[in-house]
């Protein structure tokens, strides 16, 4: 059997390694000259920035994309973050960091309610594992419960370094089923070597199996045999196959496709495509002699005008920076509406990190957004379509086709083995 | 060399640039240092980097 996946991104590796795994022949196709699609490493004045992802696992070193790793012999070390941290304002009241800040744990959150709405809080957190709050944004129905805009801020910046989104375009459904996830993997981790860890440890799995993966060669087209995915075509040459994975998400993949999706037993997933809306967020990459952050974990800044959250991941691997020096990196969420103002969202980030670094000495290495085909994520978390598509035998993996209640890359390993399942059985 | 506008700003030209000859900031700005040797247009990830011929 021949498997031929599109994209070396995280979900392709990940498929094709299983695959060859399990004896099929497989031939992975990359457009760019480098694997790892958003995973993966950019050198960038010895710093070891990234193509997109802030070299965290969602759910660290017991979370699927690590069991996955674990379940086909990549050898990927992943340290679990210590603790998760929220900077809030002096006191309650003051909206911003200007009058001094303190850090809090993540899971203290409610200490800055009233006794009463900590009373709820502690409520809801017991009676919501049994009764599944549904058919709301997280930002509504939080407002149902709790009238505390803190609470809405921290969502917000939860949602906003988690997701790339605003807590108002969250269902309320799939947060619950983050927050299980929670429980069930654990918080997050930083893998050795960072992103690019994955991706080389992916890379000597799908080699020891025989399979190949062929940088700077794009696919044009996927085409079809009896209604079946039978091949792609790549320059003149066409490559047959029993099987096609798809990393480009779904939209990228029916454009490739073309004139076999265009049938009227096709338009429902057609309009549903329509319908998915890539997100899109701001990375900024600071060098600094002293620790900004100070531990390995994540801080949350709900306080501040765009930046949602920073991580220092020298904190876990110093090797990600020359000798001496840390790398921090701050996410910041950008609304549909401000995409095309790009450039003062950037000026608002950098001014964020000036009143939450106060008197510290940083250089910004680069600045790096992400949106529409490049973006955050291909879909927004909890509305796409799944794995397959109208055509047997093509199926999509990837951020554009998660498992449902995974954050980021943990979803891209759930939809892979959702999507194995499936093809493998 | 030109920089369209399928540009997202992502930086990854410029982190294989070997001239430092691209800044970034939402999209992407080639300097006076650029010798047009074509390198960066091939780590576009949405062709958004064009190289006279
Ligand atoms: C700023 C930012 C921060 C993030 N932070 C985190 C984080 O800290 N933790 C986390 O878990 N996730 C994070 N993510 C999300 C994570 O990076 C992505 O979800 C993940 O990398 C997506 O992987 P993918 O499998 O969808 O493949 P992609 O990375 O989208 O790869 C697809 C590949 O297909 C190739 N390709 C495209 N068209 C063709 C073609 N026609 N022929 C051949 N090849 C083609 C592309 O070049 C690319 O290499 C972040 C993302 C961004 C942008
Ligand atoms: S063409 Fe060469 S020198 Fe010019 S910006 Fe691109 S990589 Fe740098
Ligand atoms: S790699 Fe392409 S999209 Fe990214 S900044 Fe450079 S020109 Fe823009």
């Amino acid at each position: 059997m021949k498997a031929i996946i599109i994209g070396a991104g995280l979900g392709g590796l990940l498929s094709a390694a299983r695959l060859s795994k399990a004896g099929y022949e497989v031939e992975v196709y990359e457009r760019l000259p480098i694997t790892g699609g958003r995973f993966t490493n950019l050198n960038y004045k010895g710093f070891q920035l990234s193509s997109g992802a802030f070299h965290i696992l969602p759910h660290g070193p017991s979370g699927p994309l690590a069991q996955f790793l674990n379940e086909i012999g990549a050898n990927v070390e992943i340290v679990r973050s210590e603790t998760t941290t929220v900077r809030v304002p002096l006191k309650k009241g003051i909206p911003d960091y200007g009058k001094g800040f303190k850090d809090i744990s993540f899971s203290d959150f409610s200490t800055l309610l009233s006794h009463k709405d900590r009373l709820k809080i502690a409520f809801l957190i017991v009676s919501t594992r049994k009764n599944r709050p549904s058919g709301f944004t997280l930002q509504t129905w939080l407002r149902t419960q709790v009238k505390d805009e803190w609470l809405v801020k921290f969502a917000d910046a939860f949602c906003g370094w988690a997701l790339s989104l605003r807590s108002d375009e969250v269902p309320v459904e799939e947060i619950f089923e983050i927050i299980e996830n929670m429980y069930r993997f654990g918080g997050p981790g930083v893998p050795i070597g960072g992103c690019k860890g994955v991706i080389d440890a992916l890379e000597s799995v799908i080699a020891t199996y025989g399979g190949k993966i062929h940088t700077g060669t794009e696919v044009l087209k996927i085409f079809m045999e009896g209604g079946k995915a039978a091949g792609v075509l790549i320059g003149e040459e066409v490559h047959k196959a029993d099987l096609i994975v798809s990393n480009l998400g779904h939209v990228a993949t029916a454009c490739l496709c073309e004139e076999a999706l265009s049938g009227e037993k096709n338009s429902g997933y057609l309009q549903k495509l329509e319908t998915l809306k890539p997100s899109a967020g701001i990375k900024i990459c600071l060098a600094a002699d002293e620790p900004l952050v100070g531990h390995t974990g994540v801080l949350l800044t709900p306080y501040a005008k765009r930046v949602n959250g920073i991580d220092e991941v020298t904190q876990v691997d110093p090797g990600l920076a020359p000798p001496g020096k840390h790398l921090t990196m701050s996410h910041q969420y950008v609304a549909p509406e401000n995409v095309k103002n790009l450039e003062a969202e950037i000026e608002l980030g950098l001014q964020d990190l000036k009143e939450i670094f106060p008197g510290k000495k940083y250089e910004v290495l680069l600045i790096q957004s992400y949106h529409d085909s490049w973006p955050v994520n291909r879909a927004a978390s909890g509305t796409d379509p799944g794995n397959e598509t109208p055509i047997p035998g093509l199926y999509v993996v990837g951020d554009g086709a998660k498992g449902r209640g995974g954050i980021e890359v943990e979803g891209v390993a759930l939809g892979v083995t959702a999507t194995m399942k499936k093809i493998l059985g | 060399m030109k920089i369209n506008e399928n540009c997202v700003g992502c930086g990854q030209c410029a982190s294989f640039c070997k001239k430092g000859a691209i800044e970034v900031k939402g999209k992407a700005r080639v300097t006076d240092a650029c010798v047009d040797c074509g390198i960066c247009m091939l780590y576009c990830p949405v062709k958004a980097i064009e190289v006279p011929a």
